[in-house]
């Protein structure tokens, strides 16, 4: 009887020590799926130099060590990319006083056209909060290849052209790590949601 | 409370002068032609409206005139795979008989080099040209952007 009982008890143990190991196997297999997504490459840390709306000198140094939301398009750009810089600022509004923990960046994949008179213009206009840039186009296309961002001149008739580009809102750590991004159609708290938890974190 | 009253009450005001705002040429119905505030200087005004054809033909829109603006252009925006794209309506706009066909949320009119600044409230004279049923003087009421958020109604966008 008390022998039964032991082995009863041993076997018990035993299971118990095989889901030990089995549970510990999988977190370190999933340990070890998670380390490259936190190990991800600090792309915003790449050098580049450009010019803000107010014609000051910038580089990357002046974007790291806060959070940042960055948007890549042009002002002649007739929905999405004003409809994005109004739901940014909408974003810094429901912020409240968090909004200082958050830098929102509108690059220009247009210099040609976009000069830091005409950014200065158009961001105050949504928010003297969000940061213009702009500037050499050898610049911006190396910042655009060192951070995946796709952008195109597409011409049309004429000398007229459009710009064909990155539509989503990247988001950035403060040491310079891709974070996520924000789409339109997420919807507003979605995208509200997103944003607090890069400053959070 | 208070601040939220006063909001209610704007809001109402607001609502109240999009009603009644269409047009109508021969058995075509243009509802609320509107452009969406833009910067002082933007080189640029997205213009949107909807067009019903309530007769049996089949009719299309091919070009949108104003004295506003250096010229109107008809395109499709799209955002694929994250990429936004813009594209001439090259041929114009179909509108078939019995359906509606709104010029929104990608398709639109942009207004290139407008004359002026236009703010909220402002009235945008222009002439929509339709192959069959001709021209047709429209105004585009200019109005607050969307922006997604809080409890604006999400009207157009895009």
């Amino acid at each position: 009887m008390a022998g039964k009982f032991n082995l009863r008890k041993l076997r018990v143990v035993l299971w118990v020590l095989v889901a030990f190991i089995t549970g510990g196997v999988a977190l370190l297999s999933l340990g070890s799926r998670l380390a490259p997504v936190s190990a991800v490459e600090a792309i915003y840390t790449k050098p580049f130099s450009l010019v803000n709306q107010n014609g000051v000198a910038v580089t990357e140094a002046d974007f790291l060590g806060k959070p940042s939301a960055w948007f890549y398009g042009f002002t002649h750009c007739p929905d999405v990319c004003p409809t994005t810089l109004a739901e940014m600022s909408a974003i810094l509004e429901a912020l409240g006083s968090d909004a200082d923990r958050l830098q929102v960046v509108f690059v220009s994949v247009d210099p040609e056209r976009d000069t830091p008179e005409i950014m200065k213009d158009y961001v105050d206009y949504f928010d003297p909060r969000i940061i213009g840039l702009t500037g050499g186009l050898d610049q911006i296309a190396s910042m655009a290849k060192d951070r995946h961002i796709f952008f195109e001149k597409v011409p049309l008739e004429g000398s007229d052209y459009q710009m064909e580009h990155q539509a989503t809102v990247q988001l950035v750590t403060a040491d310079g790590r891709f974070f996520g991004t924000l789409a339109t159609e997420e919807g507003f708290d979605v995208r509200l949601a997103k944003v607090r938890r890069l400053i959070n974190d | 409370m208070k601040l939220h009253f006063a909001l209610a009450l704007i809001g109402a005001f607001a609502a109240a002068p999009v009603a009644a705002h269409d047009f109508t040429i021969g058995s075509l119905y243009v509802d609320h032609p509107m452009i969406e505030e833009a910067p002082p200087n933007a080189p640029v005004l997205g213009g949107y409206l909807s067009i019903q054809n309530m007769g049996d033909t089949d009719d299309r829109l091919i070009a949108i005139e104003s004295s506003a603006a250096e010229k109107v252009e008809l395109h499709q925006s799209t955002v694929t795979d994250g990429i936004a794209r813009m594209l001439p309506l090259a041929d114009g706009l179909l509108i078939p008989a019995g359906e509606i066909v709104w010029l929104d949320n990608g398709m639109h009119a942009m207004f290139v080099k407008p004359a002026q600044r236009y703010r909220a409230g402002d009235e945008v004279p222009a002439t929509l040209v339709f192959e069959k049923a001709g021209r047709v003087d429209v105004t585009f009421k200019v109005e607050e952007r969307s922006t997604g958020g809080g409890s604006s109604h999400e009207g157009h966008g895009g």
